[in-house]
């Protein structure tokens, strides 16, 4: 069997057990496990745990400050390695301190410090607000949870480090980060899975969509490394991709489908939808990022080989066609997102409310983006190989223009809960979003046009660089680092709104993403209260009977 | 005979609400700084931008790219920051 497929089934399959394991539990060892691990997020962390605090959403609250302020980092690696693209020269001053700044070390840079500094961590901290909203019961442990997100930006650290220099002291950089890294997500899994064994109702499926997208990827790195599929650069690239559309799609997906309905006050749209939002990003192969696996090759370290092979004709039919499928899950994410957003009626309960405009921007790219990524991979993948020179520019694309503004967003949505404040100002946070959407589609537009005149000269054989391509590339620079302030206005905006912002009423609950089928009146209530229960136009309002005659003893 | 000024003083409010006129002045600054862009050209064509060592003579050497202009404002804004954490935090 080739490459693509069997390592394709072995993760289904994994995942499939796990998922089984997940529903039914672990029969008789149900108990014991429960108990070792509740023992091993709180009690055996010893004095660690005294370190944090453990109140109701610390630990999401640690996870998403950290991550706003990852993402100032994050765009400026981005915006330093666009910059260096046309003026190499430009940081030559920092040789003196024996650090030679290179574009392409800065672009991985970027890159870990966006996906997991910024991306991952705003998924993790949204995921331990809403898998215990979702199951009815409080996280396992907020200790735990907040004591990790530390741990993780160590290894966040350790990765952009890494992306400098792979060998210091002849050890491995980005490995020991990505083993860092997987620690902590294992006490994240550990805590969720706690939390889901404790559920009191059946959780909705953006919830699952978040499970999976956490448990994807201990058992996607297993399943590369004993398929053998690390060893080469076609289970490379697919490792990469799968992983991109498990932990990131799926993960991003389930947390902004939660928070499009608390931003907009709606019920979810559409259950089925989620479903196949779910069923479509384990199955199909998502074209976000790179044209190779160097970063699976990167973070796999010693357990990774470098046997470089073609793809196989079977490979190239298996990877194009579950490519070409990604646009059914894409398409019913952004269909359910848009809808939700805006109601079967109109109704918005806070129109004004932060993280709108960033759903509603990651929900529209989302599909251009993905069918442009599709092209690029689809000629990668061929050999054909004349849209590699768009590739990065594409990428960040993804990066900047889906996957963080959907985090963001959702990040956003649920921080006066989180924080029991409101923003700091909403009109910063409008700022915020201008200066980061503008600068990303303008900058990283222009810097793929440039990327086009180059491709077009290659092909002609032009040997001299284009000045204008040069210039445009300045251009795309300078308009990219509006990401730069937009990053600084938000994360000042939540930083000051932690202690100034507007306190929130204790009595304003927000609506949940379920749609209730009907809603008994006992008493009167306004449209207001009936609405924000998570009721619509359809829900059914049966009053309750009531009735003043004096009550007597039951007759047994 | 005495007034009481501190009491008109010592409440500073801010509006939420964005006037539309601003964005007259924000367009106008865009124009403006435009307009100047392109006046330099006129009057030193071929010359690249000033940066800060051009400006500032003492740094020669090291902040011999624009970039630096960037970077400096990518620092105030993390300090500003870490100066809001630092004063929130130590504040009655």
């Amino acid at each position: 069997m080739d490459t693509i497929l069997s390592t394709m089934f072995y993760f289904w399959i994994t995942l499939f057990v796990v998922y089984f394991l997940v529903q039914r539990g672990l029969w008789i060892f149900s108990d014991v496990a429960k108990g070792t691990v509740s023992f091993m997020l709180e009690k055996a962390l010893g004095p660690g745990a005294d370190l944090v605090e453990g109140r109701p959403g610390a630990g999401a609250r640690s996870w998403i400050m950290q991550g706003a302020l990852w993402m100032i980092f994050a765009s400026m690696f981005t915006f330093t390695s666009m910059w260096l693209t046309h003026d190499p020269d430009a940081l030559h001053s920092l040789a003196s301190w024996g650090y030679t700044a290179n574009a392409e070390e800065l672009a991985a840079a970027g890159v870990y410090a966006t996906l997991y500094g910024t991306v991952s961590m705003f998924i993790i901290g949204c995921s331990f607000h809403i898998i215990p909203k979702l199951a009815g019961t409080e996280l396992a442990s907020e200790t735990n949870a907040n004591l990790v997100s530390f741990v993780w930006t160590i290894s966040v650290l350790v990765l952009v480090i890494g992306s400098q220099n792979n060998s210091i002291l002849g050890i491995d950089v980005i490995p020991l980060g990505v083993a860092l890294n997987n620690v902590v997500l294992l006490a994240v899994i550990m805590n969720q899975l706690l939390t889901v064994a404790n559920r009191t109702r059946n959780i909705a499926t953006p919830g699952w969509l978040i499970l999976i997208a956490l448990l994807s990827s201990p058992i996607l790195a297993i399943v590369s490394i004993v398929s053998g599929a690390a060893n080469d650069n076609v289970g490379q690239w697919l490792t990469y991709h799968i992983f991109g559309g498990t932990f990131f799609f799926a993960g991003v997906a389930g947390v902004a489908l939660y928070a499009s309905s608390i931003a907009s006050g709606n019920p979810l749209w559409s259950k089925t939808l989620v479903g196949v939002t779910l069923i479509g990003s384990i199955f199909t192969i998502n074209p976000f990022g790179d044209v190779d696996g160097q970063m699976v090759m990167d973070a796999f370290g010693p357990l990774a080989d470098n046997n470089v092979i073609p793809f196989t004709n079977q490979d190239m039919l298996a990877a194009s066609f579950l490519m070409a499928l990604v646009s059914i899950p894409v398409l019913a994410f952004s269909s359910n997102m848009l809808v939700t957003m805006r109601g079967s009626d109109m109704f918005v309960d806070d129109p004004d409310a932060s993280g709108n405009a960033e759903l509603n921007l990651g929900s529209w790219l989302i599909i251009p983006i993905v069918i442009g990524s599709l092209f690029v991979q689809t000629d990668t993948v061929s050999g054909t190989n004349e849209l590699l020179g768009i590739s990065n520019s594409l990428s960040v694309m993804a990066g900047w223009l889906v996957l963080v503004p959907l985090s963001l967003g959702a990040a956003l949505s649920l921080y006066p809960e989180l924080v029991g404040r409101h923003l700091f100002s909403q009109n910063r946070a409008r700022w915020g979003f201008w200066m980061m959407s503008g600068g990303a589609i303008f900058g990283l537009s222009i810097t793929m046009i440039a990327d086009f005149m180059d491709i077009a000269l290659a092909e002609l054989l032009v040997e001299d660089p284009s000045i204008l391509s040069e210039e445009l590339r300045k251009v795309g620079s300078v308009m990219f680092y509006g990401v730069v302030i937009g990053s600084i206005l938000h994360s000042l905006n939540m930083v000051t709104g932690m202690f100034r912002g507007n306190l929130i009423p204790k009595k304003s609950v927000r609506t949940s993403s379920i749609s209730v089928e009907s809603y008994p009146l006992v008493s009167p209530t306004t449209i207001r209260r009936i609405l924000s229960s998570g009721a619509d136009l359809d829900t059914e309002v049966i009053p309750t009977g009531e009735n003043d005659e004096k009550g007597s003893a039951t007759k047994l | 005979m005495s007034t009481n000024t501190i009491d008109s003083v010592d409440v500073f409010l801010q509006g939420e609400k964005e006037p539309s006129g601003s964005w007259v002045f924000i367009v106008l600054g865009l124009v403006l700084s435009l307009s100047f862009l392109v006046l330099y050209s006129i009057l030193y064509p071929g010359q690249d931008l000033p940066v800060i060592s051009d400006l500032m003579p003492v740094f020669k050497g090291v902040f011999d790219s624009g970039i630096w202009f960037f970077i400096l404002g990518t620092m105030i804004g993390i300090f500003a920051i870490l100066g809001r954490l630092l004063l929130e935090a130590t504040s009655e």
